[in-house]
C-alpha cells in the first residue's frame, strides 16, 4: 500500500467576526478554512500536513455523507489542538504539523472517507492476520526512515578547501 | 503511541548514520573483529557474546558518551517536510535579518579587501612558508603592521541589528503602548521567568552544595568539598559523560576540571585527532588568509592586554588559524542560523565546481573573538587537545553567541531574557536606568556575547563555564547579567548618565559568580 498526496482545493481564510467587518475594529481570532477535495475516487486519509503560521488552536470539521439519503452533516474531529502553547510567544508559530488519523479519537476519518464504490464488498477480517491499517501506518513509518537514510550522506571528512591545490580567492560572493 | 516510536526510531536513525562515519565506528568494528579470538566469544551466540565483551570492556560506555554527545548537540529531527532551512532557523523573519547581516559583513571585508588591495587568500611562497615554520610557536613575537586592519564588526553593531529585529505578524504599533517591550529586544520570544529558572537550576539551590560557595576557606572541607572531590574521581573513572554532565552543574574541583570537560565534550585525543590538528598546521603554513590578520590584529587588541590571558598569546593564534582552516566546522552550519560565506578561484567566477567556503571553516572573526579561547588556555596545553576542546565548544554553544536566531540559548533570547528579568524583578532599577538614557542591555550586551571572558576574574568564569556545560545552555549568562546589575542596584539609583552607570558595571573582576546567582535565583523576595 503506497501513500500518495491527495489533491485538494485550499480555499481562502475567512475571518469569523460579529458585527460588520468593515466598522469593527477588533481583529478576528478565529478562521476557517475550507478544503474540498475534487477528486471522486474513495480514499483513506492518513495524514494532514500543514506549515503554521500563527495559529494557537486548531479544530477540523468534516462533512459526512452517511447515505445517499440522509443529509450531509458536520462532525467534529479535532477540537481546539494546541499548535502554540504560549499564543503571545513564537513557539510553534512557524512549525511543520502533521495529523494523523489516529488522533482523532471519534476515527471518523477513515470510515466516512473511504466508502466503497457500489461493486465493492468489505473485506470481511480473518482471524491471525494482522489490521491493516496498522500494518499500512508501521510501513509508511520504514519508508520514512529509508527516505530519510538514502536522502543524508555518510558524514565522512573530506578535510580538503581548496580545489585542486589552488585556493587564490578573489572576493567573496553574495548570492 | 505509534507516533512516539516512529520518532523514536527517526531520532536512532539519525544518530547510527551520524556515528557511521566517526572514528569510533570503526575502532568498534575492528574491536569485534579482534574479540573474536577470545575463548568466550561462541558461535552460537555470537551477538550476545560480543555485546558482553562491550560492556565489560567499556566499549559500551564510549558508544553511550558517543549517542549522549549527539543528543545534546544536534536538534532532535523536525518534520518530514520541513527543508534544511527550517532546522537552522525556524522563523522566516530571522533567518531573513540572518542573511541581511552576513550580507553586511561581506561588503565589509569585500572593501577591506579592495581598499587594501590584499587577497583573500593566497599560496605563501616557499620562503614564508619556512619562516612560519620555525617561529610557529612564538608567532607572538611577530609585529606585522596591522594598522590598516580594523575588525569587522565588533558586539556593538550587532546590538543594533537585534534592536532592530521585528516580526512582521506582530502587532506592536509605533507609539509606546502597553504591547511595546520597555527593553530593546522587540521580538516575543519565549523567555523562562523565575520560577522556571528555578525548576531548571534546581541544583543552584540553597540546599544544594556548590564550588563556589561551599569550598570557600570558612567553611570546612569535610561538609562538602570532600565528598565533592571524591565523587568527581569516581565519574572520571566510569568515565560516563551524562554522569560528568550532572554532576559539574555544582562545579568542578580545579585539579579534575580539565578531564571533566573533555569527557563531557567527549573529546579524547586520539592519534588521529592529532594527525589532523597536524594537518591544519600545514594548512596554515601553507596558505595566507585575510582572516589570520583579523585574528592577530583582535589578539594583539584583546587578549594580549588582558593581564590573565597575555602569557598565552602564542597558543591563541595556534589554535585560531588552524580554527579558520578546519572544514569539519562546517557541519555545525546545519543547525546555525549562519550560513557560510562563499567565494570562487580567482578568474572563475560563477562556476560552481570551483566554488569554495571562505574562511574554510565558514566562521568570519569579530572583534573578541578569541576571548572564546583564552580561558580553555588555563585547562590545556597541549596544541592538539586545546584545539579540539575550543572547537567542541564552538560548536556547541559559543557559534549562539553571535548569530540571529530564536533558539533559547541564542543571544536573541538571551538578551530578552536579561531584560524581563531585570524589569520584572528590578521594576525600579530598570525604569531608572532606562529614564537616564541607560539602557540595561546595552551594558550587559558584551559580557553576554563573550560569554564574560575578560570581564570576570578567570576562576569565577571557569564555574560559570561549569554550568553551561552542566545544564547545556547558556541561559546562565543572561540570568548572571541581571544578577551583577541586582548586586550593583544601590549604586545603579544613584547614577545619572550612561557613562556614569557604564562606570560602576565597568570592573566585574572582584565579583563571586556563584553567590550572585544563588541569591538572585533563590533569596531574592519576588
Amino acid at each position: 500500500m503506497s501513500r500518495v498526496s491527495v489533491p485538494c482545493h485550499v480555499k481562502g481564510t475567512v475571518a469569523l467576526q460579529v458585527g460588520d467587518v468593515r466598522t469593527s475594529h477588533g481583529r478576528p481570532g478565529v478562521l476557517v478554512i475550507d478544503v474540498t477535495f475534487p477528486s471522486v475516487a474513495p480514499f483513506e486519509l492518513q495524514e494532514i500536513t500543514f506549515k503554521n503560521y500563527y495559529t494557537a488552536f486548531l479544530s477540523i470539521r468534516v462533512r459526512q455523507h452517511t447515505s445517499m439519503h440522509t443529509p450531509a452533516k458536520w462532525v467534529t474531529c479535532l477540537r481546539d489542538y494546541c499548535l502554540m502553547p504560549d499564543p503571545h510567544s513564537e513557539e510553534g508559530a512557524q512549525e511543520y504539523v502533521s495529523l494523523f488519523k489516529h488522533q482523532s479519537p471519534s476515527m471518523t476519518f477513515p470510515k466516512w472517507l473511504s466508502h466503497p464504490g457500489p461493486c465493492e464488498q468489505p473485506v470481511p477480517l480473518l482471524e491471525g492476520l494482522p489490521d491493516p491499517s496498522r500494518v499500512s501506518s508501521e510501513v509508511q513509518q520504514m519508508w520514512a526512515l529509508t527516505e530519510m537514510i538514502r536522502a543524508s550522506h555518510t558524514s565522512a571528512r573530506i578535510g580538503r578547501f581548496d580545489v585542486d591545490g589552488c585556493y587564490d580567492l578573489n572576493l567573496l560572493s553574495y548570492t | 503511541m505509534l507516533q512516539e516510536e516512529s520518532d523514536i526510531s527517526l531520532i536512532i536513525a539519525q544518530i547510527v548514520q551520524k556515528l557511521k562515519g566517526s572514528n569510533l565506528y570503526a575502532q568498534l568494528e575492528r574491536q569485534a573483529w579482534a574479540s573474536l579470538q577470545r575463548p568466550e566469544i561462541k558461535l552460537e551466540s555470537l551477538k550476545e557474546d560480543i555485546k558482553e565483551f562491550f560492556k565489560i570492556s567499556g566499549w559500551e560506555k564510549k558508544l553511550q558518551n558517543a549517542v549522549y554527545s549527539e543528543l545534546s548537540v544536534f536538534p532532535l529531527p523536525s518534520h518530514p517536510a520541513a527543508p534544511p532551512e527550517h532546522l537552522k532557523e525556524p522563523l522566516v523573519y530571522m533567518r531573513k535579518a540572518q542573511g541581511s547581516w552576513e550580507k553586511r559583513i561581506l561588503k565589509s571585508l569585500n572593501s577591506m579587501c579592495t581598499e587594501l588591495s590584499i587577497p583573500l587568500a593566497r599560496k605563501r611562497p616557499v620562503g614564508e612558508q619556512k619562516e612560519l615554520l620555525n617561529k610557529w610557536n612564538e608567532m607572538g613575537t611577530d609585529e606585522p603592521d596591522l594598522s590598516l586592519f580594523r575588525p569587522v564588526y565588533a558586539p556593538k553593531d550587532f546590538l543594533e541589528v537585534l534592536i532592530n529585529l521585528r516580526n512582521p505578524n506582530y502587532e506592536n504599533g509605533d507609539s509606546l503602548s502597553f504591547r511595546t517591550h520597555l527593553g530593546l529586544i522587540q521580538v516575543p520570544l519565549k523567555v523562562k521567568d523565575i520560577p522556571e529558572l528555578k525548576e531548571c537550576f534546581v541544583e543552584l539551590g540553597l540546599n544544594t552544595g556548590q564550588l563556589g560557595i561551599d569550598d570557600s576557606t570558612q567553611v570546612p572541607p569535610e561538609l562538602f568539598e570532600n565528598e565533592h572531590v571524591r565523587i568527581g574521581q569516581k565519574v572520571l573513572a566510569e568515565q560516563d559523560s551524562a554522569a560528568a554532565q550532572q554532576y559539574i552543574r555544582q562545579g568542578s574541583p580545579t585539579a579534575l576540571r580539565a578531564e571533566l570537560w573533555a569527557l563531557i565534550l567527549n573529546i579524547s585525543s586520539q592519534p588521529e585527532d592529532i594527525l589532523y590538528y597536524e594537518q591544519l598546521k600545514t594548512n596554515v603554513i601553507q596558505h595566507d588568509l585575510l582572516v589570520d590578520s583579523l585574528i592577530y590584529k583582535d589578539v594583539k587588541l584583546t587578549a594580549s592586554n588582558d593581564d590573565y590571558y597575555f602569557v598565552f598569546e602564542d597558543y591563541l593564534y595556534q589554535v585560531l588559524l588552524c580554527f579558520s582552516r578546519d572544514t569539519s566546522v562546517l557541519n555545525h552550519f546545519a543547525y546555525n542560523s549562519a550560513s557560510p560565506p562563499k567565494s570562487y578561484i580567482r578568474g572563475k567566477l560563477g562556476l560552481e565546481e570551483y566554488a569554495v567556503f571562505y574562511p574554510p571553516n565558514g566562521v568570519i572573526p569579530f572583534h573578541g573573538f578569541s576571548m572564546y579561547v583564552a580561558p580553555l588556555c588555563f585547562l590545556y596545553h597541549e596544541p592538539s587537545k586545546l584545539y579540539q576542546i575550543f572547537r567542541e565548544m564552538y560548536v556547541r554553544f559559543f557559534f549562539r553567541l553571535h548569530s540571529i536566531s530564536s533558539h533559547p540559548s541564542g543571544i536573541v533570547s538571551l538578551c530578552l531574557l536579561f531584560e524581563t528579568l531585570l524589569q520584572t524583578y528590578l521594576p525600579q532599577l530598570f525604569y531608572h536606568l532606562r529614564e537616564i538614557g541607560a539602557q540595561p542591555l546595552r551594558i550587559s550586551f558584551k559580557w553576554m556575547v563573550r560569554a564574560f571572558s575578560g570581564y570576570l576574574a578567570t576562576d569565577q568564569l571557569l564555574l560559570l563555564w561549569d554550568r553551561i556545560l552542566g545544564y547545556n545552555s547558556l541561559e546562565i549568562l543572561a540570568v548572571l547579567a541581571a544578577a551583577v546589575f541586582a548586586f550593583r542596584a544601590v549604586n545603579l539609583m544613584e547614577v545619572t548618565s550612561l557613562a556614569a552607570a557604564e562606570a560602576v558595571l565597568a570592573d566585574l573582576s572582584t565579583l563571586k559568580v556563584m553567590p550572585l546567582l544563588q541569591i538572585f535565583l533563590f533569596a531574592t523576595v519576588t
